[in-house]
């Protein structure tokens, strides 16, 4: 009895968590010529569980069947998931990488396997190794927030800025497309810059923090939405309504936040249309044996403001 | 004999070189209202850490603390936003603040005692059983939703169910309601271990789990309560989470457990069991409050900033070696003997 429940447990515990969510149980393997195999960050964020759910109907619609993977963010994990997808003789991999250097190897090894990868909203570090690289254009997106950021504040004032996870390439993008443009005005003051790890908790507690040091903030621009969110409710805690907040990611809580006057913008990454490209392609190719197009894509990004955030759907102009 | 106590905990040596450290670089630090925030942040880690000490007392562990803060703050986010769906009737139910706030500590608990029950009855090792129970719970935390966040958790007056934002963004007396349940909590925390019945079987059930069942102590029942407690302990630290941020994210809490753990180990408990206190884990819960917090007013980097906790916890935890080793052990904890 006691072996048996460890035994589960281990097995509980090497599977993670929500990592596999097959569309068609047990079919996949048998129907290997049809399959494509998606494979994203983790669904708790909005913005990839629609980009992996649109993937999947559009894949769906096109005739194909599909498995729907989550690599949690870790490099290992997505060499293991592409293992698998190799393993069931995938006719495409459609791929949301985990790291811009750690997924050149794990590609290649697919293509020697001869399984097609398109990449969607991350790029790669080399290019002939993916297909498609459809890549959501972050430096543009980050200059479009920036510059409504700096009309907002009516190009002086001081401000932070919270960066994502220093160790993520788009992170990285994101605040230099912010600082290209905000270093231009030197009437902008930044008084902190901090990184939240994308987190919400994590900017909230650090917001409040930084509010002891300072309390006369007039903006804050953030790389992503969450942590945007937790500025947005450390600002409502400590009374300050006039604090301009800017995110970056379009999820629907902070358009919601948008029309409500909390946030006052966001940059919307069209995941859903960059989906549906990266499957149409998939497509392409497999029947034609080439997509006709060249392999790096960039997709600009849209600024949501209160005047227009009726018009925005779940990450797509509707 | 009190102060001596104190003194030979090694965490409060830390803490008060870091707040001297810290009032020295930022003139923001040492502000009434920057220790009031200081505070609400450190609640969240000690009403995990408190639960915790209990468990670390008995010679167990509670990885499992994280998750359960994560799915109790996503139980309280259905409740509040979707309700209670009952299909066969065909209606929903929305509960009052109070009721929600009570059902989601519940199923902490009963995740808690889900940890005991394995632990006791199938003499699994805690540190698996609670590794099961924290993908088990978060699995079931994202399962809730479907992975999304339950937005805007502000209740609706015809509903009846506001107020929940009072548990982590209200105020008693001008101060924000997780102190207050951090202090509550850790007084009776405190009281629990020192001056009852139940305090002195923890620590005799740490101290040597067979001397303690011969003694009569009912071993399996001690164990159980106390992962109830710490199960109980994190879900309330959930619902500050989403309470102060009006949100519910399933994957809130993710590794929290080790935070918690490095509180109580801070604060001078003994991971063999059996050796530590309350108090003491508050002060380690206090330690990395203030270098959080800190080393964000300060602006240092973040990669630095893991260097930085990484060697006050194991200067911390050296320093404590070295006081136990060179003092003979005194006081009325059993030391574990084998």
């Amino acid at each position: 009895m006691k072996r048996l429940i460890i035994l589960m447990m281990t097995i509980i515990a090497t599977h993670g968590v929500g990592a596999c969510n097959k569309s068609k149980g047990g079919g996949a393997r048998q129907e290997g010529h049809k399959l494509i195999v998606i494979i994203t960050p983790p669904h708790d964020n909005p913005f990839f569980k629609a980009e992996a759910e649109t993937a999947a109907a559009k894949a769906k619609v096109l005739g194909y069947d599909t498995l729907v993977l989550s690599h949690e963010d870790d490099a290992n994990r997505q060499d293991q998931l592409v293992d698998t997808a190799i393993g069931n003789r995938a006719r495409a991999i459609i791929l949301d990488n985990a790291g811009a250097d750690a997924t050149v190897a794990t590609v290649r090894r697919a293509r020697e396997a001869g399984v097609p990868s398109f990449l969607m909203d991350r790029e790669i570090n080399g290019t002939g190794i993916a297909v498609a690289q459809i890549i959501s254009n972050n430096y543009q997106g980050a200059t479009l927030g920036a510059q409504e950021f700096v009309r907002l504040m009516g190009e002086r004032g001081n401000y932070v800025e919270f960066l994502g996870k220093e160790s993520d390439t788009n992170a990285v993008i994101r605040t230099k497309g912010f600082n290209d443009v905000l270093s231009k005005y030197p009437e902008m003051k930044c008084i902190a810059r901090v990184s939240a790890n994308w987190s919400q908790t994590e900017a909230f507690q650090k917001m409040e923090t930084i509010l002891q040091a300072n309390r006369s903030i007039d903006g804050v621009i953030a790389g992503n939405d969450t942590m945007a969110l937790g500025v947005a409710a450390a600002l409502k805690g400590a009374g300050l309504k006039k604090t301009i907040v800017v995110g970056f990611d379009g999820s629907p809580d902070v358009i919601a936040a948008v029309k409500a006057g909390e946030i006052r913008a966001t940059v919307l990454q069209p995941a859903s249309r960059i989906a549906s490209m990266a499957v149409e392609q998939a497509d392409t190719y497999i029947r034609r044996g080439s997509t006709g197009l060249p392999e790096k894509q960039l997709i600009d990004c849209l600024l949501v403001t209160p005047e227009n955030a009726d018009k925005f759907g779940l990450f797509e102009l509707k | 004999m009190k102060k001596a106590i104190l003194f030979r905990l090694r965490a409060v040596v830390a803490l008060i070189v870091l707040v001297i450290v810290f009032s020295f670089l930022s003139p923001a630090f040492l502000t009434p209202s920057n220790l009031i925030i200081l505070a609400k942040h450190v609640a969240i880690n000690s009403l995990l850490a408190i639960g915790m000490t209990f468990v670390i007392l008995s010679g167990g562990i509670d990885l499992s603390v994280g998750s359960i803060a994560g799915l109790s703050g996503m139980i309280a986010g259905l409740l509040l936003h979707d309700g209670l769906i009952l299909r066969p009737l065909g209606v929903v139910v929305f509960f009052n603040v109070g009721c929600v706030i009570v059902l989601s500590v519940l199923v902490g608990i009963a995740v808690g005692a889900l940890n005991g029950l394995l632990v006791t009855r199938m003499r699994v090792a805690p540190f698996i059983v609670t590794l099961g129970t924290l993908y088990a719970a978060r699995g079931a935390a994202l399962l809730i939703s479907n992975g999304a966040t339950f937005p805007n958790l502000v209740g609706q007056v015809d509903l009846g169910n506001t107020g929940f934002q009072f548990l982590g963004a209200g105020t008693i007396l001008r101060l924000p309601t997780p102190i207050w349940l951090m202090a509550i909590l850790g007084l009776i925390g405190a009281f629990l271990a020192e001056k009852t019945p139940f305090g002195r079987r923890v620590y005799a059930v740490g101290g040597n789990e067979r001397a303690a069942y011969l003694a009569g102590v009912r071993v399996a029942r001690v164990k159980l309560i106390v992962y109830m407690i710490s199960g109980g302990c994190a879900a309330l630290a959930g619902l500050v989470i989403a309470s102060q941020l009006a949100a519910a994210h399933p994957a809130t809490g993710t590794t929290f457990e080790l935070s918690a753990i490095a509180a109580v180990v801070l604060g001078g408990t003994s991971l063999a069991g059996g050796k530590g206190s309350v108090v003491g884990t508050m002060i380690g819960a206090f330690v990395i409050g203030v270098l959080n917090d800190g080393l964000v007013l300060l602006g240092v980097s973040e990669f630095w900033q893991y260097v930085i906790k990484g060697f006050v916890i194991l200067f911390a935890a050296i320093m404590d070696k070295w006081a136990s080793s060179a003092a003979p052990q005194a006081g009325r904890a059993p030391r574990r003997g084998l």
